[in-house]
């Protein structure tokens, strides 16, 4: 997956009917007018979510039957799920670190007096 | 305060929130601004903070200008190394820089995008703004919107209740 489809997927995520009509795929496999029937929506508009979803590859949509049932396709949300997640940790638990490293050069330097500025990584 | 801030899950010490499409932290830390400048851009002082708790850090490059390149390695027992890398953009000692933040995700390949510092001295002590821009509105939302589910994907039951309250 590319970060372009990554964007595409996000994209599809957004909209909170996109995501109620993954919830209700969640639970099963559901015709275009299915997965109408909940929103005040016509059968075109919901066709354009399920074409957004489609792409992004959360949504497959059978060939074969008439009816065409949509179910989901989970793969690209395990995948990027809970990157930026990550993130927000990464920089959460960093800034606490960071506060404790400053902490600890403070101590360092009135216990060395001022003049190691220049190499204060030193343990002390 | 913009009316677009909405709050992503701010701590007793860190406030995070998104704005638009850009991912914002910020922290008082209780020193001089140049002692927290030179934490960021010390290739020493860099492993003793950097990463999450029971992480270690190499430092693979560090070239503090313009154009200049980074890379973090990020170790730990428990799974494979990370790298985190970019290229800075802007050096405004000791006021801020601006580089670009990437990281590979397993399956996904490079994630991230460009991040600006900004330290603020505020009597003695020092306000850090770090915003990542991490794409357009619709894609931060999407985004938000897995992390909310990466708790508990083992039912899709569970993924559904989710989705629905999203």
């Amino acid at each position: 997956m590319t970060t372009d489809t990554l964007s595409a997927t996000f994209a599809a995520l957004a909209d909170p009917t996109r995501r109620a009509i993954l919830a209700r795929l969640a639970h099963g496999e559901a015709t275009v007018s299915e997965l109408a029937a909940p929103f005040d929506m016509s059968l075109p508009g919901i066709s354009k979510h399920l074409k957004v979803l489609q792409r992004a590859g959360l949504v497959e949509q059978g060939r074969q039957a008439q009816w065409r049932p949509c179910r989901l396709a989970p793969e690209p949300l395990r995948e990027v799920a809970g990157w930026v997640e990550q993130y927000r940790q990464h920089w959460e638990e960093s800034f606490e670190r960071l506060s404790h490293y400053l902490r600890e050069l403070d101590t360092q330097q009135q216990t060395k007096g001022d003049d190691d500025d220049r190499d204060p990584n030193r343990p002390g | 305060m913009t009316a677009t801030r909405i709050d992503r899950g701010s701590t007793e010490t860190t406030s995070v929130y998104s704005d638009g499409g850009d991912l914002v932290f910020e922290r008082i830390f209780d020193a001089p601004r140049d002692k927290v400048w030179k934490a960021f851009m010390d290739p020493e002082a860099i492993p003793r903070w950097w990463g999450k708790h029971g992480t270690t850090t190499i430092v693979e490059a560090m070239d503090v200008r313009p154009g200049g390149k980074w890379r973090y390695v990020s170790r730990a027992g428990d799974r494979d190394d990370v790298a985190f890398y970019g290229e800075y953009l802007e050096v405004d000692p000791p006021q801020g820089f601006k580089w670009t933040f990437m990281f590979d995700v397993e399956g996904v390949g490079p994630m991230g995008g460009p991040e600006t510092y900004v330290f603020e001295e505020i009597d003695g002590r020092t306000r850090v703004t770090s915003t990542g821009h991490m794409g357009s509105v619709d894609v931060l939302e999407g985004a938000l919107s897995t992390g909310m589910v990466a708790g508990g994907l083992e039912t899709w039951d569970r993924l559904a209740e989710l989705l629905a309250k999203g």
